[in-house]
C-alpha cells in the first residue's frame, strides 16, 4: 500500500537535511511502529506523507501512485492523521467527527456523510457522547474522538503520532487495542510513533528504527536486540523471554 | 464495560437536534432584537419628536422636518449601526479563528491605524474634508471632496493589510508572524500620524482628532450601500468557509490532513476580513471593542460552530453598535457621544464578566 523510498527533506535550503534517503513500506491491516529519540524525524516524516511538508527528494507510493501528484481532497480520503495534541474547538463530539468527512462535502453536509459519521461514533462507542462539547471529554475519549475524526475521512492508513504520551497506563492500553482493532477489522494501515518499547513490541507488525533522519533498521519484532536499542537509544537494556513475548528491560543511560 | 442501550442513543439524538434547534432560535431572537432596537434607535432623539410623529414618517406622512429627521439623519444612521457592528463584529470572529488567537481584533493588521494616518494625512497636509458630522467644523472643509478623509483611510489601509500579509505569505505565514507584523506596521503608522499631528495647525488638529471619534453621523445612504454590499458578500463568503474554519480550530497540521488549504484559507479570510474593516472604519472612524467583545460573548453562548457563531456574531454586533448609538444619543446632551468610547464603555464590563464567569480550561 504505502512505499517510501530515499525520500529527503530539509526545512531551508541551507539548514541540513532532517530526512536522509528514508526507506519504509506498509500493507494494508499492518501496523507499523516508528521509533526514534526525540528529534530523529518522526513527526517530519509523518508531515510529508501527510502533504504538510513537501519533500526536497525521493517517491512516496500510494498503490503505485505518486503521493505528490494526487490532490489535497484525494490524499485526505487515503491517509488520515490523530496528532499527539489532540485539540478541538468548543463543538459536539458528534460535529467534531463529521468533520472528518470535510474533504468529501466540501461547503455542507450530506445524508451519506451523517450516516458515516453515525457508524463511526457506534463502532468507537460514542454514540452517548455524540452530543457532549468534545473538549469536556477525558484524555482517553478525546483521543478516541480524535480517532473517529480519522476514521470519518474513510482512509486507508492512519497515522498516530504519540498516541499514548498523555494518556495513563488504562487509557494507553484502550487507545492501542482500539488502534488494533481498526488495522485488523477495517483492513486500514497504521503508521504510529511511540517511546513504549514494549507497547511497540506489544502493538506492532513491523518496525521502523530512526535515528538522524535515517531508518537504520527496519523488520518485525524479531529485529530487536539489545544492540539496535543501544544504537538507536543510547541505552543498555536487557531483553528477556517470558510466555513467548519479548520483553525489554529498561538499563543504564550511556554517558559516552 | 457499560452497555450502550439503544434508548440512550436515542436520547442523545434528540439531545443534538435540541442544541441546533436553540441556536436557530438564538438567530431568530437576536433578529427580532435588532429590528426592534433599530426602530427605537429611529425613535430616539434630541429633536423630541413624538412617537406617534416617528411612526407617521415612517408611514410616510408627517412634517417636512420630521421626514428629514427620520429619513435623512436617522435611518442611514441607524442602517450605519447595524452594517458596520455586524461587519466590525464577524470581522473579529474571523481573525479570531484564523490567528488561533483570543486576543485579535478586526485591527490586528494594523487596519485602524493605517486608516487614521490616511485620513489625518488628507485632513492636516491637504485640508481634505471628511464626511458629513455632526460636529462644527464643517468650514475647514469648505469645497474640498467630502469623500477625500475616507478614501485616503481606505487607501493606507489596504496598502497596510497588503504589505503585512504580503511579506507573510511570501515569508512565514503562521498566526504569530502575522501577529507581531500587524503590532509593528500599527507602530509606524501611529507614529507617523503623531509626527503629522505635530506640525498641524489647532483646526487641523481638532479635525483630525474628531475624525479619530468612531461617528455614526457621517454614514449617509451612499456609505451604507457600500458597507453593505462588502460586509453582505465577505459574511456570505465566510459563512460558506464555516466547516473549513472549524477543521481550523483543531490546529494546522490536522485540518491540513483533512483536506483544508490552510494558508489560502488565512489568506483570504485576513484580507477579507480586513477589508471589512477598512471600509467600515474609512466611513465611520474608530469604533473599538465590537470586534474582539462580540466573538467572544457568541463563543460564550453558541460554542465555536462557525455555522452558528458567524450569524450571531453578526447579529450580535449590530445590537451592541445599536445600544451604543442610542446611548451616545441620549448621554450626550444634544450632541451624540463618540460612539466607540460608548462601545468600549458599554462593553468593557460586560466583558470582564464574562471572562471571569468562564469555566477554567475553556477555550476563547
Amino acid at each position: 500500500m504505502l512505499t517510501v523510498e530515499n525520500l529527503s527533506f530539509r526545512y531551508g535550503r541551507h539548514l541540513s537535511p532532517v530526512l536522509k534517503n528514508v526507506c519504509l513500506s506498509l500493507e494494508d491491516g499492518e501496523i507499523g511502529i516508528l521509533l526514534g529519540k526525540n528529534g530523529s524525524g518522526k513527526t517530519t516524516l509523518f508531515q510529508n506523507l501527510l502533504g504538510i511538508s513537501r519533500p526536497q527528494g525521493g517517491t512516496l507510493l500510494f498503490d503505485g501512485r505518486d503521493m505528490k501528484k494526487m490532490s489535497r481532497k484525494e490524499r485526505a480520503g487515503k491517509v488520515a492523521y490523530v496528532p499527539q495534541h489532540i485539540q478541538f474547538g468548543a463543538l459536539s463530539v458528534y460535529n467534531s467527527v463529521l468533520m472528518g468527512r470535510i474533504a468529501c462535502f466540501g461547503l455542507r453536509a450530506g445524508e451519506e456523510d451523517c450516516r458515516v459519521t453515525e457508524k463511526i461514533l457506534a463502532d468507537m462507542k460514542l454514540e452517548t457522547y455524540a452530543s457532549r462539547n468534545v473538549e469536556e471529554l477525558s484524555g482517553g475519549e478525546r483521543q478516541k474522538a480524535a480517532i473517529a475524526r480519522a476514521l470519518a475521512q474513510e482512509p486507508r492508513l492512519l497515522i498516530f503520532d504519540e498516541p499514548t504520551g498523555n494518556l495513563d497506563i488504562a487509557n494507553q492500553q484502550l487507545i492501542m487495542e482500539e488502534a488494533r482493532k481498526i488495522a485488523k477489522e477495517k483492513n486500514i494501515g497504521i503508521l504510529c510513533s511511540l517511546h513504549d518499547l514494549n507497547q511497540a513490541l506489544y502493538f506492532g507488525d513491523r518496525f521502523f528504527f530512526l535515528k538522524d533522519g535515517t531508518i537504520k533498521y527496519s523488520g518485525t519484532g524479531d529485529i530487536f536486540s539489545a544492540e539496535i536499542i543501544k544504537d538507536i537509544f543510547d541505552i543498555d537494556v536487557h531483553i528477556i523471554e517470558a510466555e513467548n513475548r519479548k520483553i525489554i528491560l529498561g538499563g543504564k543511560i550511556n554517558e559516552d | 464495560m457499560k452497555t450502550i442501550r439503544a434508548e440512550d442513543i436515542s436520547i442523545e439524538k434528540k439531545q443534538l437536534r435540541s442544541q441546533e434547534q436553540q441556536k436557530l432560535l438564538m438567530i431568530t431572537a437576536l433578529t427580532v432584537s435588532v429590528a426592534v432596537l433599530g426602530l427605537v434607535c429611529l425613535f430616539t432623539g434630541s429633536s423630541r419628536m413624538s412617537l406617534t410623529e416617528c411612526v407617521s414618517v415612517l408611514l410616510g406622512q408627517g412634517t417636512d422636518a420630521g421626514i428629514r429627521i427620520i429619513w435623512h439623519i436617522r435611518m442611514p444612521r441607524v442602517l450605519a449601526a447595524v452594517i458596520a457592528g455586524g461587519g466590525l463584529s464577524v470581522s473579529g470572529l474571523i481573525m479570531q479563528t484564523n490567528l488561533d488567537n483570543p486576543m485579535a481584533s478586526p485591527s490586528t493588521l494594523g487596519v485602524s491605524n493605517a486608516a487614521v494616518f490616511g485620513a489625518n494625512l488628507s485632513i492636516i497636509a491637504f485640508a481634505g474634508g471628511f464626511l458629513t458630522t455632526g460636529h462644527n467644523l464643517s468650514n475647514y472643509a469648505v469645497g474640498i471632496n467630502p469623500y477625500a478623509a475616507s478614501l485616503m483611510a481606505f487607501l493606507f489601509s489596504v496598502v497596510s493589510i497588503l504589505m503585512i500579509l504580503g511579506m507573510c505569505r511570501t515569508r512565514f505565514f503562521t498566526p504569530g508572524v502575522v501577529i507581531l507584523s500587524g503590532i509593528a506596521m500599527g507602530s509606524v503608522w501611529t507614529a507617523a500620524t503623531t509626527i503629522l499631528q505635530f506640525y498641524a495647525t489647532d483646526v487641523g488638529i481638532s479635525a483630525a482628532v474628531i475624525w479619530n471619534f468612531g461617528d455614526l453621523g457621517r454614514a449617509t445612504y451612499k456609505t451604507d450601500l457600500i458597507m453593505l454590499a462588502v460586509v453582505w458578500m465577505s459574511t456570505a463568503y465566510f459563512w460558506l468557509m464555516s466547516w473549513k474554519y472549524n477543521a481550523l480550530l483543531s490546529g494546522d497540521a490536522s485540518a491540513r490532513s483533512m483536506g483544508v488549504d490552510v494558508d489560502r484559507l488565512r489568506f483570504v479570510s485576513l484580507l477579507t476580513a480586513s477589508l471589512v474593516t477598512a471600509v467600515c472604519v474609512s466611513f465611520l472612524g474608530i469604533i473599538g471593542f465590537v470586534g474582539i467583545i462580540c466573538p467572544h460573548v457568541t463563543k460564550k453562548i453558541v460554542g465555536q460552530d462557525h455555522r452558528y457563531s458567524i450569524p450571531v456574531s453578526l447579529l450580535g454586533g449590530s445590537l451592541l453598535l445599536l445600544l451604543a448609538d442610542t446611548c451616545s444619543r441620549s448621554m450626550g446632551n444634544g450632541s451624540a457621544l463618540p460612539v466607540g468610547a460608548i462601545t468600549s464603555l458599554l462593553g468593557a464590563p460586560f466583558f470582564i464578566t464574562i471572562i471571569f464567569s468562564k469555566k477554567e480550561g475553556t477555550r476563547c
